[in-house]
């Protein structure tokens, strides 16, 4: 991985590409380009989220596609965790923020009223941004949203605590004390026993809200492997406020500016030829 | 991909999944409007039980002194007048001293001294009423008469005006020293919201006012408790509202006697210690219904200091909140 | 003096009293402690515990007192923190901002300060004048009646105080709202509500007022709820008033007893709590 960060330019009026001088978070040249790819897993239409009477997302049209990574960004507060948590309408907890528009996921309307939406948030996993261990062993934590959902047989229940560790990376650390506290792991195992617990429920779309920014660099790195591997077999969402990761690890990038997409693009061509000229301006540090 | 099963069991276990969802919630809903209607419950039961009292006495109850169940004749001026005057004693004594405890314990106090000294001073405030009570008559009682109370009506019982307040025998029981032991339970709790309510302070505020040049004493004076106010008012409130109700620790040495004197030191009665004494002993029609009223008119009053406390809070808490 | 004398000396007075006001305080403390070590101590042994409450100028014990007490206080506890938890858990998960909600909170916190003879009153209206008799059920009611604010109160605080995060990640996870209170929050929150109910059997351990009117007493060992059962602090009141130094001697036993209990609960459920906050 080569990432370069070159000083700041001095203020001149910017081409349309980024070039010389200019810090840009480069993308790996080994990286594959996505393929042409079938219909979208989920289509976003005229998503609009207000904070009681404060308009935080104001109607952004975007695809995401299965068995890929899209990465949002922007700066603090553009809205990019707030579209996130629509894709699970988890901002249901909360009576005072809404949303209007459209979320199909494979054509369906989850936004609809009559959504299930715990069956909703079965499909569509989530790990935050803070780990979150339930106060039990590591293998209820694991088991909880399994048990939710399925009869399985003890033995049965024992392999797919085993199978969402091993992907989560973390079986070998843990398997000799899955009876002891979720709490008691470190900060980068918690994250990733959230990340098993989230994927044990096998479910279709995995949102990912800056899950490495409370873990130190090389548990960060071990995240941004996981989601390379877990790709192959999830639709994955990522926000994230450091560039580099999302140059890293995405597919697609949105970037998102004050409750606006202001880019959509595959990662390559949003990094190297942004078509914007905020987006440019963002992701070569004037802001944000 | 989902591992969910086919749609038909999904549909009844979300339907099971809703059906209890709405169960628990109902049902910690009707428990909560259950503690509501307790409260009603107590006042309709209240007003119910003193109704034969209330008939016949109507409002002069209120400030009738005399109290002779041979005749069925009631009033409940001692009780009140008994019951505002310990307090008021208990608060006048409690509030200076528990303002100077929070004053000790976020000030002058060293940093590791202040759990253990503020743990010790709320522990004064889980003793019971009743041990306060027997405390108050073996100990404390006994060294008023011997002591305080004789110097007192040698010095203060002398003063023109003020004389009369402590003039008469120093029986050791009576008005005076049931105030005391009421000032001594409903310190704590002044003491603790007090505390509490300066640790909110910001500490740049007080660094700034230090910083200025003032001392200790002005920085409380001028700077917390201003900013305090309304809380620390509230919580003397509540101490209030504490020493009104308070039952065994009177009742032990008040004297229990039917009277309104103007000496301190004279016997009298409150009215929870008419209740806990003559209670589980009044006969005839109009006896157990007079208590009642009494306890009535006690629950009314306390209702009103509490209530009074309270919303004196919530515009503190919704002051902070802005 | 100058200005700036008169200040310090201003100071240096008020905190002096700051000081003293303190140490009066511990003074009164150790003072009670101090008078019931003493004067309950020399009462202590185990016929205290294996005797009944004697007759005026006689020898006895008060296991009659101590095991009513026992009895009325877990009763009581076993019915009030049902209530308590469940009215607490409104507070906390269902009803934030509802009008419910407030007028609730504000009644639970009338109650928790309501004069306890008064609650005495009221269960002797409703329980003891219906049945015809005192009964230690009627005890036991108007003790659960002085616990249920109690639970309430730190049921909703320690409930408010388990991290968002939490509980969204459980209902991220698909997982029905009551499953998200009792599997994942109860569970969080379980070692503070935990000291809740401590507090509150701490609280009813010495509380008379309302036994006088319900439980009343009984001279004799008696297990039936159904009768006046005698309690301790009723005992202590009875004891303590009369002018039979036996008695009076008992009395002291009895308070030195509730006072213990009362102290070690205090102390226990403080260092729970403290605990259950530093691993959040």
């Amino acid at each position: 991985m080569n990432i370069e960060v070159a000083p700041r330019a001095a203020a001149e009026p910017a081409p349309t590409h980024a070039r010389g001088r200019l810090a840009v978070p480069s993308v790996p040249a080994d990286k594959p380009r996505p393929a042409a790819d079938a219909a979208p897993k989920v289509v976003i239409k005229d998503l609009h989220f207000y904070y009681r009477a404060f308009e935080a997302v104001k109607g952004i049209n975007l695809a995401l596609h299965d068995k890929r990574v899209t990465a949002f960004i922007g700066p603090s507060g553009c809205g990019k965790s707030t579209v996130l948590r629509c894709l699970n309408r988890i901002y249901e907890l909360y009576p005072e923020q809404r949303a209007t528009g459209e979320v199909l996921i494979d054509g369906e309307n989850i936004l609809d009223a009559g959504q299930d939406l715990n069956l909703l948030r079965a499909r569509v996993g989530m790990v935050f941004q803070k780990p979150t261990p339930f106060p039990m062993s590591i293998y209820d934590n694991i088991a909880f949203g399994v048990r939710l959902y399925e009869k399985l047989s003890p033995q049965d229940l024992d392999a797919r605590v085993e199978e969402a560790l091993r992907r989560a990376a973390l079986w070998d650390e843990v398997k000799d004390k899955l009876k002891q506290n979720g709490l008691s792991l470190s900060g980068g195992q918690q994250q990733r026993l959230c990340i098993a617990r989230a994927i044990a429920v096998k479910p279709e779309v995995l949102l990912l809200d800056e899950p490495a920014s409370a873990l130190d660099p090389l548990s960060t790195q071990r995240i941004e492997e996981l989601i390379a591997e877990l790709k192959t077999d999830y639709c994955i969402v990522i926000v994230t406020h450091n560039m580099q990761q999302a140059a890293r690890s995405s597919d697609y990038t949105a970037f998102m500016y004050l409750g606006e997409l202001v880019e959509f693009d595959e990662t390559e061509a949003l990094f190297t030829h942004p078509k914007m000229r905020q987006t440019e301006d963002y992701i070569t540090g004037r802001f944000g | 991909m989902t591992a969910i099963a086919e749609p038909t069991a999904v549909r009844g276990r979300m339907r099971r999944q809703r059906l209890a969802d709405a169960l628990f919630r109902n049902t910690t809903r009707a428990f909560a409007i259950g503690v509501m209607a307790l409260l009603f419950a107590v006042l309709g039961a209240l007003l119910l039980g003193a109704m034969p009292a209330i008939s016949a006495f109507g409002f002069s109850f209120l400030w009738t002194s005399a109290w002779n169940p041979v005749k069925s004749v009631f009033g409940a001026l001692p009780a009140i007048y008994g019951t505002l005057v310990t307090s008021a004693i208990a608060m006048l004594l409690a509030v200076p001293v528990g303002l100077g405890i929070a004053m000790f314990l976020t000030e002058l106090c060293p940093p590791w001294l202040r759990r253990p000294i503020g743990t010790l001073i709320e522990l004064l405030a889980a003793i019971p009423s009743i041990i306060y009570g027997i405390w108050g008559l073996f100990v404390l009682a006994p060294v008023l008469q011997m002591t305080v109370q004789p110097f007192v009506v040698d010095t203060l019982g002398n003063i023109p005006l003020v004389g009369v307040l402590f003039a008469g025998p120093p029986l050791g029981l009576g008005v005076l020293t049931a105030g005391f032991i009421l000032a001594v339970m409903v310190l704590p709790f002044v003491a603790s919201v007090t505390r509490d309510v300066f640790q909110t302070v910001p500490a740049m505020l007080r660094e700034s006012a230090y910083g200025m040049g003032a001392t200790t004493a002005e920085v409380v004076r001028r700077i917390v408790l201003p900013y305090t106010r309304v809380g620390v008012v509230g919580g003397i409130m509540l101490g209030l509202g504490r020493a009104l109700g308070e039952t065994m620790a009177v009742t032990f040495v008040i004297g229990n006697a039917h009277r309104v004197s103007a000496s301190l030191l004279a016997p009298g009665t409150t009215i929870s210690a008419t209740l806990a004494n003559e209670f589980t002993e009044a006969v005839g029609d109009l006896y157990a219904p007079a208590l009642i009223e009494l306890g009535l008119i006690l629950f009314v009053i306390t209702f009103i200091v509490l209530a009074a406390a309270k919303l004196l809070l919530l515009r503190l808490e919704s002051r902070d909140a802005k | 003096m100058t200005l700036y004398g008169r200040r310090r000396l201003t100071n240096a007075v008020i905190l002096a009293l700051s000081f003293v006001a303190t140490a009066m305080g511990l003074l009164v403390l150790f003072l009670i402690l101090g008078t019931l070590l003493v004067h309950g101590v020399p009462a202590l042994g185990t016929a205290l515990f294996t005797q009944i409450t004697p007759p005026p100028g006689g020898r006895g014990g008060l296991a009659n007192a101590i095991y009513g007490s026992v009895v009325m206080t877990v009763v009581a506890t076993l019915a009030g923190t049902p209530v308590g938890v469940l009215t607490g858990t409104y507070l906390a998960e269902f009803g934030r901002g509802s009008a419910i909600a407030s007028v609730v909170r504000f009644i639970n916190d009338i109650l928790l300060s309501a004069p306890s003879i008064v609650i005495g009153l009221f269960v002797y209206e409703v329980m003891v004048v219906p049945m015809g008799h005192f009964s230690a059920w009627a005890g036991a009611v108007s003790l659960a009646i002085i616990v249920v604010p109690v639970v309430v109160r730190t049921t909703e605080n320690m409930l408010l105080l388990v991290p968002a995060g939490l509980r969204e990640a459980a209902t991220a996870l698909g997982a029905p709202r009551w499953k998200v209170i009792v599997a994942v929050i109860y569970r969080a929150a379980l070692q503070g509500m935990l000291t809740g109910v401590m507090l509150a059997v701490a609280r009813i351990a010495g509380e008379t007022a309302p036994l006088l009117f319900t439980a009343l007493n009984n001279q004799f060992f008696s297990p039936n709820m159904n009768a006046p059962m005698a309690n301790l602090p009723v005992v202590i009141f009875q004891f303590a008033m009369s002018p039979y130094a036996d008695w009076q001697l008992l009395a002291w036993a009895g308070a030195l007893l509730i006072t213990v209990a009362i102290l070690v609960l205090n102390v226990l459920a403080r260092w729970i709590a403290s605990r259950s906050i530093a691993t959040q």
